[in-house]
């Protein structure tokens, strides 16, 4: 019924026909790539594109078209991780602090206050900096970035749920408070929640790869779209294609993610709109 | 109002201290030894020494917090390990190229949204409105940094209408340095109006429903009065929170953009910071820029009173 | 006597994605200069929509289908923008039902008073606010002259209320267009205010359209009564010959549902209003007509005189 609702909403359908082939395009790379996305060929360094390379190459003499390729992968690999941390971490940290309220309450949410004091970019940079940049860090990094907005979420629906009748009379009937909170709280969070993690991805693959671009991202060679991106900065001159490439797969990714995102907030709650 | 504002500052005074005791914590999370990180692998154990003893790393965690705020309030933001440079003179220097790229790129987008946003609420449906809503999602999809590099490719280096190199301060020449800044600030922007104008939009299509607006009309009211007195004043309270989150989205970007266009502000100083493992510089600039974001959303807080004078100042 | 304002014919379409209903569909009804006009009918009735066709203000998705509405020689529905603006709000004015959503939040009552009287007459900022203060004293507003720099949220709903009045009788209009201007008041204040436009009524002059779905508010102001059901005008009459004589069951129902302190148990009229958009065949009250008869079914009823200026629609009286 549901997916029903979203598949006829014209705008739903094209994120999610937009979402599925860059799945598609990540999980057949080794298909769709001309070249290893990693050999180096000083034979043809920062060639334009042409038959043999269709985007050109890096100053490796890298294959970008098999690079931007294999990017997705990094790049789904990466937001999909780090969503997920991010609505386990806030749904764990939302819930205690509105079922449980008082000090653990205060003290969860001024962290999370804390968290959003910063600009969210500068946050997974500052993260970075510290742990140093690797995949997984990268992870962690925007996965911490995005926790709060889920708490929040999660906090005031508990809040608002916590003392209504069916909650109450599942107490009485002596049911644990992890019982009760995962079998009559959340769900009746998972409409927002949703709408958060679309929205979430989207940002996730610009901030993955901003970072990649800043060298703070997947260390290179591997070939994520903002490392791609940060060489092509070096050959602008000579190639400027080698740039266009990269920035419309991010584009093309991050607008699926958009495009589903706006969807979903019209299906699942038409009050947003 | 004064009484007001002082009490939304002792509010804001836990967040301020869980974001020293981040900031603070930064250094301590850094795999193995921090003074040996910063200094690579050359260095002697001597000089690892001298380090950690500089910057208190052998003193316990809870001393070390309270010398490091200690200092933090006085001023001192710690030195540059490698130009032996004050973090704050530093950050004195920086901080105007990037509040006044910041600045511009605000005034970029809130030039764009607003009107846009109004536009396509009042022609709510139609193919105006459409390619609104295609604009925006557009613009919330692109990654700026990547237009940043298309710009400066097309506008800097093939048609030469901007300058590529060097920079001039927009506070000492105006024209001149709106040159440096004008395409950083678009591109910076452009997410920023994008989403302050769908905002804009979905909040004017609220207010535009409501009794008062159609009781502005009965009242024979222009349609451009009713439209941008009455009901923009209202739509613009919710838009407006978005605006000073958005801002920090902002100042976050502004490390890409600088590093993009080689701006020498405070977020090129941090990337660069960072790649030297410049720890005490990458604090002071990661502690600066929250707390100007802490601060403006205080502003911005205070600004909604007047959009909405149902906010009490209490 | 010239009526000053004559609907005639009104047919107001809404286009919903469910098709196209007719919300107001052949009303034919005028105000007289100086008198009180109720017009009563359940919510869905289109009382409403036709006075905001009036101000050309019909809501989307309405669309004004065909008719005219005369005012002092000029047809409103095919006047300029320009001009019908010049209209609103100066020669006819409104006020509206929920005075807590009716005033905009974001100005003081002062702004809000005074542009009305700044957009229709060249007048200086003091004098506008002078005259609006003397207006607030004489809709009862204690201390007018401190109260007109308030927000709305300052103030209590009768109190907003009597601004919505002061307001709409600030340029001497010769229509109030007042849709239903107290239910959504508590009952000692609704009284007090309907009894302060009828004072002003007598003293200014202005013409009153009593929008309203309880015909006891009608009952003690208005001369002459409309009453509409389902986008049509059933009975039209004087207050007398309403009261005294009903000939519509539809309005014999409403009279029987008005509260009597001491009378037996209330009446409730058979059924709901249809929806708009599934108005049954014939006329459109015979599902709940206590009196229908197989013709009502099949035909729309004729509009019959009974008396003089009394009207009914309905197949009674063939």
């Amino acid at each position: 019924m549901f997916l029903k609702r979203l598949l006829k909403n014209k705008i739903g359908l094209i994120g999610v026909i937009v979402i599925g082939l860059n799945i598609a395009v990540a999980l057949a790379a080794p298909l769709l790539a001309t070249h290893d996305p990693l050999t180096i060929n000083l034979e043809a360094q920062a060639v334009p594109p042409s038959a043999q390379h269709w985007f050109g190459t890096d100053e490796y003499g890298r294959d970008i078209y098999s690079r931007v390729i294999y990017g997705s992968r990094i790049s789904l690999y990466i937001c999909l991780l780090s969503v997920v941390l991010a609505t386990v971490g806030g749904v764990a940290t939302g819930a205690a602090a509105g079922y449980f309220g008082g000090l653990v309450d205060n003290v969860i949410m001024r962290c999370m206050d804390a968290l959003m004091s910063f600009p969210a970019i500068l946050l997974a940079i500052a993260i970075l900096a510290a742990l140093g940049p690797n995949l997984y860090n990268v992870i962690i990094a925007l996965g911490v970035v995005y926790v709060p907005r889920f708490a929040r979420i999660v906090r005031s629906s508990v809040l608002s749920l916590k003392e209504k009748e069916f909650v109450e009379a599942s107490r009485a009937m002596g049911n644990g408070n992890i019982y009760i909170i995962f079998r009559h709280i959340l769900p009746n969070c998972t409409a927002p929640l949703i709408v958060q993690a679309t929205a979430s991805l989207a940002y996730a693959i610009l901030a993955e790869s901003s970072l990649g671009f800043l060298g703070l991202g997947a260390p290179p060679p591997a070939p994520s779209w903002g490392n791609i991106l940060s060489d092509a900065r070096n050959f602008m001159m000579e190639n400027p294609m080698m740039t266009v490439f990269p920035g419309v797969a991010i584009t093309l990714a991050v607008l699926g993610f958009n495009l589903l995102g706006d969807a979903l907030r019209d299906v699942l709650d038409p009050r947003l709109k | 109002m004064l009484k007001y504002i002082l009490k939304r500052i002792i509010y804001l005074i836990p967040t301020i201290g869980m974001v020293a005791v981040m900031v603070f914590l930064l250094i301590h999370m850094i795999p193995g030894d921090p003074a040996l990180v910063m200094l690579g692998n050359d260095a002697t154990p001597q000089d690892v020494e001298a380090l950690r003893d500089a910057l208190g790393l052998n003193q316990p965690l809870y001393q070390q917090f309270f010398l490091w705020v200690g200092r933090v309030l006085t001023g001192d933001f710690g030195v540059s390990i490698h130009s032996k440079v004050p973090v704050l003179t530093s950050i004195a220097d920086r901080f105007p190229v990037t509040l006044s790229l910041t600045t511009l790129a605000l005034v970029f987008s809130l030039i764009v949204s607003i009107p846009s946003g109004v536009l396509a609420a009042v022609k709510h449906n139609t193919k105006s409105d459409y390619m609104f809503m295609l604009g925006t999602i557009l613009g919330v999809s692109v990654p700026g940094f990547w237009l940043g590099l298309l710009c400066l490719l097309v506008f800097s280096v093939q048609l030469g209408w901007f300058p590529s190199t060097g920079f001039v301060a927009i506070w000492e020449n105006f024209w001149e340095g709106l040159r440096y800044l004008l395409l950083p600030a678009v591109t910076l922007g452009l997410f920023m109006a994008a989403v302050v104008a769908r905002m804009v939009r979905s909040s004017m299509l609220e207010v535009l429903r409501l009794e008062y607006v159609t009781h502005a009309r009965a009242k024979g009211l222009s349609e451009w009065k009713v439209i941008n007195k009455h009901a923009l004043k209202n739509a613009f309270a919710p838009a407006l929170t978005t605006i000073g989150i958005q801002y920090g989205m902002l100042l976050g970007g502004a490390v890409i953009t600088e590093t993009v266009f080689s701006l020498p502000g405070l977020g090129k100083y941090l990337v660069v910071a960072i790649n030297m493992r410049d720890y005490p510089v990458v604090q002071g600039c990661i502690l600066f820029i929250a707390l100007v974001y802490v601060l403006i959303n205080l502003v911005v807080d205070l600004l909604y009173g007047f959009f909405d004078p149902r906010i009490e100042y209490k | 006597m010239e009526p000053l304002l004559r609907i005639e014919d009104l047919q107001v379409n809404f286009h919903t994605t469910q098709g196209v209903a007719q919300a107001v569909c052949g009303v034919n009804y005028h105000i007289d200069p100086g008198e009180v006009l109720g017009v009563v009918g359940e919510s869905g009735s289109g009382k409403s929509v036709t006075a905001l066709a009036v101000l050309g203000l019909v809501p989307h998705p309405g669309r004004i289908a065909g008719g005219r509405i005369r005012y002092r020689e000029r047809d409103l529905l095919n006047l300029p923008a320009k001009e019908l603006r010049k209209v609103r709000g100066d020669r006819i004015s409104m006020i509206f039902q929920e005075p807590m959503i009716s005033l905009n939040p974001a100005f003081t009552i002062e702004n809000q008073l005074t542009e009305a009287l700044r957009t229709h007459r060249s007048i200086s900022k003091q004098e506008a606010r002078n005259r609006a203060v003397e207006m607030l004293a004489m809709v009862d507003i204690p201390d007018p002259a401190k109260r007109i720099r308030d927000y709305p949220h300052h103030l209590s709903g009768g109190m907003r209320q009597r601004v919505m009045i002061a307001e709409a009788l600030l340029l001497d209009p010769d229509v109030l267009l007042a849709d239903e201007p107290t239910t959504a008041l508590d009952v000692t204040v609704q009284a007090s205010v309907l009894d302060l436009m009828r004072r002003l009524n007598e003293r200014i002059g202005t013409a009153i359209m009593l929008i309203t779905h309880n015909l006891g508010v009608v009952a003690e102001s208005a001369k002459r009564v409309v009453v509409m059901y389902c986008g049509r005008v059933v009975e039209q009459g004087a207050v007398g010959e309403i009261f005294g004589n009903a000939a519509h069951p539809y309005t014999r129902g409403l009279l029987k549902s008005i509260p009597r302190p001491g009378g037996s148990e209330l009446y409730e009229m058979k059924g709901i209003v249809p929806s708009i958009l599934e108005l049954p065949q014939g006329c459109p009250f015979h599902p709940r007509c206590p009196q229908a008869m197989p013709r009502c079914v099949r035909e729309q009823p004729p509009w019959r005189e009974l008396a003089a200026e009394h009207h009914a629609l309905c197949w009674l009286y063939e």
